[in-house]
């Protein structure tokens, strides 16, 4: 009698923790009404000011997932060179390895770093030792500019 | 029953309990201090090989013949997604499962096959607490029992083993070695 109470001592701690950790996951994030404005990767590059921190939908190939988690990917403009950083956000939780060389629609809020965390993302990218080879999307890697995608679908023709 | 024999049980019963979890949080933690560590990823395995194109490639003359071609000695035809240059000497060509990257100035092409690693995708899909849920609840459970483990591990033995005699020396040098390294890889 005096071991199941031990149990159920412990089995109600746990539940205890679980709850609280739900009541704080509810965001008011997660009833924006924002619009979502529709733009190619060059021109939200072209002009950041315009769409930083608005919901936009941008689309491209995917040249590159991150190996260590899926925790970003890489899309290429229609001009073939600009590329974009993609970061999982919402119900995402990383990006398969699978999505590389398909076309997916991105949904999600384009983001621009101040100087201070465009230093410590440098300074982060520096100090990983597979980034030595300059790759094709290394500049996007540690941009300034980046999409927080919510939602994501593949549209390769 | 006096308190002793509470510790002891606590300790035996959580220790069955949680073997499992151990195992799944121990394997897929050394996975991933490794995959931080060096340029590898524990849940795909990728596979490598080389062959040789004809001849040079200029970017101005890939077209969609020579993609098919250079998909026919991959034999790679039916993964085919789509292409594109990383940069002038380059030419990445995407696969279902896969790449072609083709060196066009030495005709050099590298066929990289990818598939994920069995067990240690499942393993990491667990710890990195990928299916939130009762997943969550489950392993803060763990996490709070290992706890409960760790602090009633102390207290099994008595005397020169115990707590007060050699295994107080081992406590002391098993927190003093994560202290130390954190302080000379953070603030040193």
């Amino acid at each position: 009698m005096q071991r199941l109470f031990i149990w159920v001592i412990m089995a109600f701690l746990a539940v205890s923790c679980n709850q609280s950790v739900k009541k704080e996951g509810v965001s008011p994030e997660a009833v924006q009404t924002e619009e979502i404005v529709s733009a190619s990767i060059v021109e939200l590059l072209a002009s950041p000011a315009d769409y930083q921190d608005k919901e936009v939908a941008v689309s491209g190939m995917v040249t590159h997932v991150c190996r260590h988690g899926g925790q970003k990917c890489f899309i290429v403009a229609d001009d073939g060179e600009t590329q974009i950083r993609i970061v999982p956000a919402g119900d995402i939780d990383e990006f398969d390895i699978a999505l590389e060389g398909s076309t997916i629609a991105f949904k999600g809020v384009f983001r621009v770093l101040n100087t201070l965390e465009t230093e410590v993302l440098e300074e982060d990218y520096e100090s990983k030792e597979h980034h030595v080879v300059e790759q094709s999307h290394s500049g996007a890697e540690k941009a300034e500019y980046f999409v927080e995608a919510v939602d994501f679908k593949e549209v390769t023709p | 029953m006096n308190w002793r024999k509470w510790n002891r049980w606590i300790h035996r019963e959580l220790g069955f309990l949680f073997f499992g979890m151990t195992i799944i949080y121990g394997i897929s933690g050394i996975a991933l201090n490794h995959s931080v560590a060096r340029h590898w990823n524990p849940g795909i395995i990728s596979h490598s090989s080389s062959i040789q194109y004809p001849e040079t490639l200029q970017k101005a003359d890939v077209d969609r013949s020579t993609i098919e071609s250079i998909l026919e000695l991959t034999k790679e035809k039916e993964n085919y997604k789509q292409y594109y240059f990383p940069d002038e000497n380059h030419l990445m060509i995407y696969l279902k499962g896969g790449h072609i990257m083709v060196n066009m100035e030495t005709g050099s092409i590298q066929l990289t096959k990818v598939r994920n690693r069995p067990v240690f995708r499942e393993l990491n899909y667990l710890h990195y607490n990928k299916p939130k849920k009762l997943w969550t609840w489950f392993s803060d459970l763990y996490a709070f029992g290992l706890v409960l483990i760790a602090v009633s591990g102390l207290f099994l033995i008595k005397g020169k083993k115990g707590i007060s005699g050699r295994g107080g020396v081992l406590t002391i040098i098993g927190i003093l070695i994560p202290l130390a390294l954190l302080i000379i890889y953070l603030w040193l």
